[in-house]
């Protein structure tokens, strides 16, 4: 029962945002808002038409390639560097300047080098994603179950078998952690370059509406770039409930104790 | 008895300490570095690879000037009102939700879908509503920072332990009190990192919405020069851009620990 | 004649001494004792003896300060803690105090682990695995994750891992210590059953007086530290244990009294 009436609850904020959406494009003018109506229908002839496929599709292959160069790395790195503590010790300041330096603003020059095509997009994204990936591996491989490992040396794995079957699983949530946040970001982070320069990709359909003073397709194409970081967002979700099925619900960690 | 225990008991001293060798090391990575920038500076030319020396120079002609402060200046100018209402509105937001839980849920997942519109992507619609300025900036920077503020903010208010309210309303305290002393001390942790990292954000959403929307500040700086390609302009503008972002963090660092003295710091990345 | 399968020779161990301190105390000091081949030995004593110390040295997971561990009359303690060779090549089993099971493999893979690192997997030890899940009233059990099996249940899955590949010599640290009494002898009976099919050399380490009497052929008295052995007892009675009634059993009050007196 409650949980009809939860639904029924979003609903019902939903439709009311949705009217004072309506509401404020009567009194301001479409011109300024567009409309929840002509919005949406815009959207289905884009897709429809193919447009909006198609340029959906560039801004996945951008966030896409970026994210594999950039998670790759930052993958292999702290398990690389697992048994020497002082090189992440060494790395430290430049990861976390790296970190906390906005990459974004790196785009322009980014363009400089690679031009409006795909590759500086690509560049933006992987610089993203690299830094945040990078402290969750990291973090991952740092709370590994010593006796773990030790019970598997036990039995009589060398190094490579400890790395694969004991160290890697245990830093595989931590991977998903940061994938969770960086793959959705790197959406983003396309649609905002291809903004700033390109001619091809959901920004640049937001750019070419608001060239032409057209406020609906601002929003058509705003809407299917929402959609996609949702959507990326899910499939991690997704893709982490199956390869993580093994994990102990967050909340009942205790052991139960005596019943065979 | 054999005195093996002596093996074992002393490790051999080694040559430096740890702690001079991880700072050799980062010395040295630091150099080659620098010495990779300007092998890029030669071997790529100029036009994509402004030389370190350039940089420089640009850097103190920019601080001479009084151009960079200008800019850091609108910047920081934008940035801190943004930050300032998204503050207020992050922070005040939950407290409201926490007094209705069916609101809550109602309205939840339309803040958690609001947050996949990549905001940065509002900033041409916003031009086209309030022209070239700083109110699309505010705007901006607002939206990138309201939702770091209020999650954090949010969780903390969700974290606050019942027994505790419950204990002090007991004792004969006023639902006042309860908020400031009960509640307000246990969301502080909470609410710290979130401004830890909505802080350097909102500078930085700054400088990234300056890019598409702006005439002046640092952001503006480096867009403007890549239009003319004008390479150092570029390096210049992204180290002010960076080095600013970098203070900010290391401000926001610093005031934490000031204020959070009582609290065993939670170590993470060490 | 033959050399003692497992002997432990004036064994010692402290810490390192950290720089500018007193020298750290003696954990073990000047322990003596040797296993047959095949015999189930109980070592017990009070908390603080350095029982966990003693296996993991004679598991090759730490060092000695002084002293030697001969395997068939080869010396195997190592001083220098970078020549350790853990398990001694899968000659030695350790089942740990806590189950250490790799929580995102199934029952049955964690099982099959060690064979797998060793690259014994085949048909006839996956059967050998699936007949030791069956002894052990596992079956069923093979597609659960860790934590969605009871203590007990992982303690069964930790146990029979070691067990799966067969080393000489099974080293047990207190393992049935954090189930309740009922699972305890449920899986104090499952062990001897085990042991009856093959006849490892088992030590097995315990606080506990009653389990130390009802499982080994002897039982070892532990001091306090600097630990040495204080006491061995022969257990007369005879095999196949009834575990459950062993209280009743005449002498046994007699050996129980005895070794409480020693632990003091």
């Amino acid at each position: 029962m409650k949980r009809y009436r939860r639904i029924a609850d979003r609903i019902l904020v939903g439709v009311a945002l949705l009217a004072l959406w309506q509401l404020g494009s009567w009194v301001l003018g479409t011109y300024w808002l567009s409309t929840p109506w002509l919005t949406i229908s815009r959207f289905v002839t884009s897709i429809a038409s193919g447009e909006m496929i198609r340029h959906a599709g560039y801004t996945v292959e951008e966030a896409a390639l970026g994210g594999v160069i950039g998670a790759v790395p930052a993958i292999i790195l702290p398990f690389a560097l697992r048994r020497m503590p002082a090189v992440v010790q060494v790395l430290d300041p430049f990861m976390i300047g790296g970190y906390g330096a906005p990459k974004l603003a790196l785009a322009p020059l980014f363009i400089l080098w690679f031009g409006i095509g795909i590759e500086s997009k690509i560049a933006v994204v992987a610089s993203i994603v690299f830094f945040i990936e990078y402290f969750s591996t990291l973090s991952g491989v740092r709370q590994l179950d010593a006796k773990l490992v030790q019970m598997a040396q036990l039995v009589g794995a060398n190094e490579r078998q400890v790395a694969r079957h004991v160290v890697f699983p245990s830093a595989v949530p931590n991977i998903f952690a940061g994938l969770r946040i960086s793959l959705p970001i790197g959406i983003a982070v396309a649609v905002v370059t291809e903004l700033i320069s390109s001619n091809r990709g959901l920004g640049y359909l937001v750019q070419i509406g608001a060239m032409n003073f057209d406020v609906t397709q601002v929003f058509a194409a705003l809407l299917g770039a929402t959609i996609l970081v949702l959507a990326v967002g899910y499939a991690v979700d997704g893709t982490e409930r199956i390869l993580l099925r093994w994990r102990p619900p967050a909340d009942s960690q205790q052991q139960q104790l005596g019943t065979a | 008895m054999t005195t093996i225990d002596q093996v074992i008991s002393t490790p051999a001293e080694p040559l430096i300490s740890r702690k001079t060798a991880v700072l050799l090391g980062q010395l040295g990575f630091a150099a080659v570095l620098l010495i990779a920038w300007q092998w890029a500076a030669d071997a790529f030319g100029i036009i994509f690879f402004a030389p370190p020396l350039a940089v420089l120079q640009r850097l103190y002609e920019m601080a001479a000037s009084g151009e960079m402060f200008w800019d850091i200046w609108a910047t920081l100018k934008v940035s801190a009102i943004g930050f300032v209402i998204a503050m207020v509105a992050g922070a005040i937001l939950p407290f409201g939700l926490r007094l209705s839980p069916r609101v809550t849920e109602a309205v939840e997942p339309y803040i958690f879908w609001s947050q996949g519109i990549p905001k940065y992507a509002l900033a041409p619609w916003l031009i086209l509503w309030f022209g070239i300025g700083e109110l699309p900036k505010v705007i901006i920077v607002i939206a990138m920072t309201f939702y770091v503020i209020f999650y954090n903010t949010l969780a903390g208010v969700r974290a606050v332990d019942f027994r505790l309210i419950n204990m002090a309303r007991v004792m004969g305290a006023s639902e006042k009190v309860v908020a400031r002393e009960v509640i307000w001390k246990s969301i502080q942790p909470f609410f710290y990192a979130g401004m830890k990292i909505a802080m350097p954000h909102a500078v930085g959403a700054c400088i990234v919405g300056e890019f598409l929307v702006s005439t002046e500040g640092v952001g503006y700086y480096i867009e403007h020069a890549r239009e003319l390609s004008d390479t150092v302009g570029v390096f210049a503008g992204i180290v002010v851009a960076t080095a600013l972002v970098l203070v900010i963090n290391a401000l926001v660092n610093w005031l934490e620990r000031r204020a959070l003295a009582w609290r065993p710091v939670a170590r993470d990345m060490r | 004649m033959a050399p003692p399968f497992l002997e432990i020779r004036n064994l010692a161990k402290r810490f390192p001494t950290r720089q500018g301190r007193e020298p750290s105390p003696w954990v073990i000091r000047d322990l003596s004792f040797a296993v047959g081949e095949g015999e189930f030995v109980t070592l017990i004593g009070p908390s603080g003896s350095g029982k966990t110390t003693l296996l993991n040295m004679i598991a090759q997971i730490d060092a000695a300060s002084d002293g030697q561990i001969l395997f068939s009359g080869d010396a195997i303690a190592a001083s220098d803690p970078k020549s350790l060779r853990p398990g001694l090549d899968r000659r030695i089993g350790y089942v740990t105090q806590d189950d250490n099971l790799l929580p995102w493999r199934t029952t049955i893979d964690n099982v099959l682990f060690p064979l797998e690192v060793q690259g014994r997997l085949d048909d006839k030890t996956r059967a050998h695995a699936e007949t030791l899940i069956k002894a052990v009233g596992l079956s069923g059990y093979e597609r659960y994750y860790p934590h969605e099996l009871s203590g007990g249940m992982r303690k069964r899955t930790s146990l029979i891992r070691t067990l799966v590949y067969d080393p000489p010599v099974i080293l047990m640290d207190e393992p049935f210590a954090a189930v309740d009494a009922q699972t305890r002898a449920q899986l104090q009976e499952d062990l001897l059953r085990l042991w009856e099919m093959g006849r490892k050399t088992i030590i097995f380490v315990t606080h506990d007086i009653a389990e130390a009497i009802a499982l080994g052929d002897r039982t070892l008295v532990l001091t306090k530290q600097p630990t040495r052995i204080a006491a061995e007892h022969k257990i007369p009675f005879r095999r196949p244990r009834n575990v459950k009634d062993i209280f009743a059993l005449e002498g046994f009050a007699s050996v129980y009294e005895t070794i409480r007196a020693e632990i003091q």
